[in-house]
């Protein structure tokens, strides 16, 4: 009796051990299941993406997709740590901003071929082919949509304040912000970033001050060469930031990261918001704001009147271990034309990977139009590969925030920031050579 | 059953030791069949422990030690390309870091700033509420309720609660009439690191509240009502019987709410992220970061100076405060 005790004991450890460590494949019917991880969660756009996958899975019925939503803080980690691994993923999402260091580590799957000449490359926006290949023509990750910047704005307050029109340029934005900002009456100018993700909103003005010298091929990279950091417009740029802080911004905003910025813009206390268009779905839920009372304006130009538009973007990748790489290939041609890809652009509020969104009344109406505008006008807001591939990005991010709010709260001058920038990105491309 | 006669009497204790000890003599190295019940039974006892353990060496065990092998090499998720071994090259890099004094700094100010309201204020919780009044029990679940909630959640809140321009703190203030204008709470290093001293103490008070007061139930009405016919007012019967009855348990609370507070990063980065200007980073925090960027061999470097200190803090702890408690016991 004991002896069966025993035996069902060791059983059962033993099935526990093995089902923990098994993963999903292929059943006796041929049916495959593919795991796919994104990284952007959000409980809309989880569902968005389930609604996808079940279109996708009716027309391919000897394929199941099987979605799995880490938490956005930590997803990117979760990845990692499951491609480490070496198995259990087969499509992922890949960002700019990790394709670098996860192709490096062989984490990725090169899809050159197998999407060589595929017709879907032919309804795409220049932007997404451009951001599909790496600098050695490898396709890491098909985009889904892109991130930049607009100016989101308050129309009553800024003709309160005796305004026509809204900003065209970080100076024009400064005098504005300036004339609006009333602290004692709860009523800010600029919705100012100094936490999370602050050094991408002081890259943004530097790259506009430097507009017309700036490599089009990576926005750090000035055309002799140098770093933007070197040039010395980006010292004016940094000087009218900061008054931009001074003058217009609440105290609080040293550390105001992406939710304060927006939350700052939603309730109606402050005037100018450089956000994502995916803001546009929340500002428009605002019970604060009513739909009349604000409207997106094309991103600020600098001295020269133009600007560089910093676009980031995401798309969905193979993971290098997968056995399924044709199924999940067949998943990522799916999700990047037609009807899918539309409807995941606009409802998660992204700017379009296809031709035909611009004739779409969707993007021509509304805050939307600003998008349009700048697509159609290149040499005013110009078109610039931003270096966020690269394997240190996340080293520069964590190292540019801390000195963002070194300088903010005085303990740091522009001019030794900017050296400080100069030296850091001097030295990775010395060593990358 | 003698057994049930042990724990309940207590002068009849050593008659069932004995009678227990008794078969384990028998067997010995001359029962060969009573050694083969044995290994049977130890089989057994195995195979039951088996899933426990192999679960802890395989999720616990097992990353612990390949976490400490990457503080001794070139560990750099953004490039595995090269993990060589560096020797202590990356405790030398922490060492050498420029935030590691403030980190440390910060650190000390974080486990004693939270643990000494943290205790008092639970400590006189406890008092309050082991007193008899209607709806006690409503009273217990409001202010333990606290610490079911997760320590991000918490931070996220407080980081609402103490934004200067659309937070309630400042709001409250200034309709007491204690400040003239809002106060920037968490873009001064100074006073981010007291708003998340608040907000620690808030959250650490319930279970300190619920260890003394589980404490406090054990200790004999019978001496309370002595000291009150000795003339004893309340501060001696709270100094000179209420604390040395619960010692022992005001030890071990303190002893592990420093080691929990040590390693409770989940507050400071939902609330302040170790900023404004790295100024409220601890160790953990920062160990995070360091993560985040990918650096494990560093990060790891971090982890086992932290295992390292956690463990000292606890020899010494157990050491200085083992008099007390013999002589208590």
């Amino acid at each position: 009796m004991r002896r069966r005790t025993a035996a069902l004991a060791l059983g059962t450890a033993a099935a526990m051990v093995l089902t923990g460590c098994s993963a999903m494949s292929s059943n006796a019917n041929g049916t495959v299941t593919l795991n796919m991880v994104e990284s952007l969660t959000n409980p809309a756009r989880t569902d968005l993406l389930k609604g996808l996958i079940a279109d996708f899975e009716k027309q391919n019925p000897k394929i199941k997709v099987n979605l799995i939503s880490p938490p956005t803080e930590q997803a990117d980690q979760k990845i990692q740590q499951m491609l480490q691994s070496g198995s259990g993923v087969d499509a992922l999402e890949v960002r700019d901003i990790t394709v670098g260091p996860w192709s490096n580590n062989g984490w990725l799957y090169d899809m050159e071929k197998d999407l060589k000449g595929w017709q879907g490359w032919n309804a795409m926006t220049e932007n997404a082919a451009k951001a599909s290949e790496d600098a050695k023509g490898r396709t890491f990750f098909v985009p889904y949509g892109f991130y930049g910047l607009s100016l989101f704005y308050r129309k009553d307050l800024i003709k309160d304040a005796g305004f026509s029109k809204p900003p065209a340029s970080w100076d024009q934005l400064l005098k504005q912000a300036s004339a609006i900002n009333d602290p004692a009456k709860r009523r800010y100018g600029y919705a100012f970033r100094g936490g999370a993700n602050a050094n991408s909103n002081v890259t943004a003005i530097i790259e506009a001050y430097v507009a017309d010298k700036v490599d089009l091929a990576n926005g750090y990279k000035l055309k002799n060469g140098r770093t933007i950091f070197s040039a010395p417009e980006a010292l004016d740029a940094l000087k009218t930031y900061l008054t931009l802080f001074k003058k217009a911004s609440p105290k609080s905003s040293v550390s105001w990261g992406y939710p304060e910025m927006v939350e700052a813009f939603s309730n109606g206390s402050t005037a100018f918001l450089l956000q994502d268009p995916e803001v546009i779905a929340t500002v428009s839920e605002s019970k604060s704001i009513s739909k009349e009372q604000w409207d997106t304006a094309p991103l600020v130009a600098g001295p020269s009147g133009k600007t560089v538009q910093p676009l980031a973007t995401a798309g969905w990748g193979i993971a290098k271990g997968s056995k399924h790489k044709a199924e999940t290939v067949k998943l990522i041609k799916f999700l990047s034309q037609g009807k899918a890809s539309t409807d995941f652009t606009k409802k998660n509020s992204l700017v379009p990977i296809l031709k035909s969104a611009t004739e779409d009344p969707f993007y021509k109406t509304g805050p939307w139009s600003s998008y349009v505008t700048m697509t159609e006008h290149p040499d005013t807001y110009l078109n610039v590969s931003q270096p966020r591939g690269v394997t240190w990005w996340s080293e520069w991010e964590q190292k540019s925030d801390a000195d963002v709010q070194k300088m903010v709260i005085g303990k740091m001058s522009p001019k030794e920031l900017l050296t400080g920038w100069d030296a850091y990105w001097t030295k990775k491309w010395e060593q990358e050579k | 059953m003698p057994a049930t006669s042990a724990t309940t009497t207590g002068p009849k204790t050593s008659r069932p030791v004995r009678k227990q000890a008794a078969p384990r003599a028998r067997n010995g190295p001359r029962g060969g069949r009573k050694r083969e019940f044995t290994t049977r039974r130890g089989l057994l006892i195995a195979a039951f422990m088996a899933p426990a353990a192999i679960f802890v060496a395989v999720f616990t065990y097992y990353p612990m030690i390949a976490g400490s092998q990457m503080a001794f090499r070139h560990w750099d998720l953004n490039d595995l390309t090269d993990t060589s071994w560096v020797g202590l090259d990356n405790f030398h890099r922490v060492f050498a870091d420029p935030n590691w004094g403030t980190v440390l700094g910060n650190t000390g100010a974080w486990v004693i700033g939270s643990i000494v309201p943290q205790l008092v204020i639970g400590f006189a919780l406890a008092l309050w509420l082991r007193r008899r009044f209607r709806f006690r029990g409503v009273y217990q679940a409001l202010i333990f309720f606290p610490w079911a909630i997760s320590g991000f959640l918490i931070g996220i809140l407080f980081r609402w609660m103490f934004n200067s321009e659309f937070g309630v703190v400042n709001d409250l203030l200034q309709k007491a009439g204690l400040i003239d204008e809002p106060v920037a709470w968490l873009a001064d290093p100074h006073k981010a690191m007291i708003a998340v001293l608040i907000a620690n103490t808030w959250y650490g008070v319930t279970f300190f509240a619920i260890m003394i007061l589980a404490a406090l139930q054990s200790v004999p009405d019978e001496l309370y009502e002595a000291a009150a016919l000795d003339g004893a007012g309340k501060a001696r019967t709270l100094f000179q019987i209420t604390i040395p009855y619960i010692r022992v348990t005001l030890v071990l609370t303190v002893l592990l709410r420093v080691i929990w507070i040590f390693n409770f990063p989940d507050l400071i980065f939902g609330m302040t992220g170790g900023g404004p200007n790295n100024e409220t980073h601890i160790v953990t925090t920062w160990m995070i970061k360091i993560t985040q960027q990918g650096d494990y061999g560093k990060a790891s470097a971090l982890g086992l100076l932290v295992i390292a200190g956690l463990l000292l803090f606890t020899v010494f702890f157990l050491l200085a405060t083992r008099e007390k408690r013999e002589v208590r016991s």
